[in-house]
């Protein structure tokens, strides 16, 4: 299930949908929430608009889902996007994967935040405390984290 | 006089330099993305450069060696930053 929305969304209704859907076959059910956090160095961020392209993105999430459900043993993958006008530590994103174990229930929650960031058509522009506005830039690290589940089951730590 | 076109989509900064969010734009043959986009430079060189842009044909990612026809939807956006 995906869904891109501008409203809000209650954490615990999400994972007792999910739980209720994947009863009997899900023993793990593994969670990701992101929220708006301070982006620029020493100034605070006041509030974040994200922009989205409709349709392909949900579409590209989709397709996450259903290569996360191919790929490890897992029985629903979900996930909930917010667009539009955002405050500082409001919800953002929430990932999560049900299965029989957590071990794969982890990964497929992990590839799917991972390869969202690098591929869901998603734009964040910030706005700091002091007025500066600013378009959120796509860093090197998480295009490689995206890459590195091209060529491993499992990502490798660089430290 | 109604030629073939594509109709183009920028987003978010690049939506601020175009100044435009859609635009119908002509093209009669197919032409590799990295031809394109140097047309479109040349109308908005406030787009360069033009290396670090992503394109996506009819929704989907492609990279700059994909060919463009004449009735696709060609979105133009810089690296994407949800999550």
């Amino acid at each position: 299930m995906v869904i891109v929305q501008e409203a809000d969304f209650d954490v615990a209704a999400l994972i007792d949908g999910l739980r209720q859907r994947t009863a009997g076959q899900a023993g793990a059910l593994v969670t990701f929430i992101g929220y708006v956090r301070d982006y620029a160095p020493q100034t605070p961020t006041d509030t974040l608009f994200l922009e989205h392209y409709p349709g392909m993105c949900e579409r590209e999430i989709e397709s996450l889902c259903s290569t996360a459900l191919a790929r490890w043993n897992v029985v629903e993958c979900m996930v909930v996007h917010r667009v539009g006008a955002l405050n500082n530590s409001d919800q953002i994103v929430f990932v999560a994967a049900a299965g029989p174990h957590r071990g794969d229930a982890f990964k497929a929650c992990e590839y799917i935040i991972d390869a969202l960031k690098t591929r869901a058509p998603f734009w964040k522009r910030e706005t700091l405390a002091d007025g500066r506005q600013f378009w959120v830039q796509q860093t090197e690290d998480d295009a490689d984290k995206t890459a590195r589940w091209d060529t491993t089951e499992t990502p490798q730590s660089h430290s | 006089m109604n030629g073939a076109t594509i109709n183009v989509l920028y987003f978010a900064q690049v939506a601020e330099l175009t100044q435009v969010r859609t635009e119908r734009l002509p093209l009669d043959e197919p032409i590799t993305g990295a031809q394109w986009l140097a047309s479109l430079e040349a109308r908005y060189p406030q787009l360069a450069p033009i290396a670090r842009l992503k394109l996506a044909i009819n929704q989907h990612h492609v990279r700059h060696d994909a060919m463009i026809r004449p009735g696709d939807e060609v979105a133009v956006f810089e690296p994407v930053t949800g999550g």
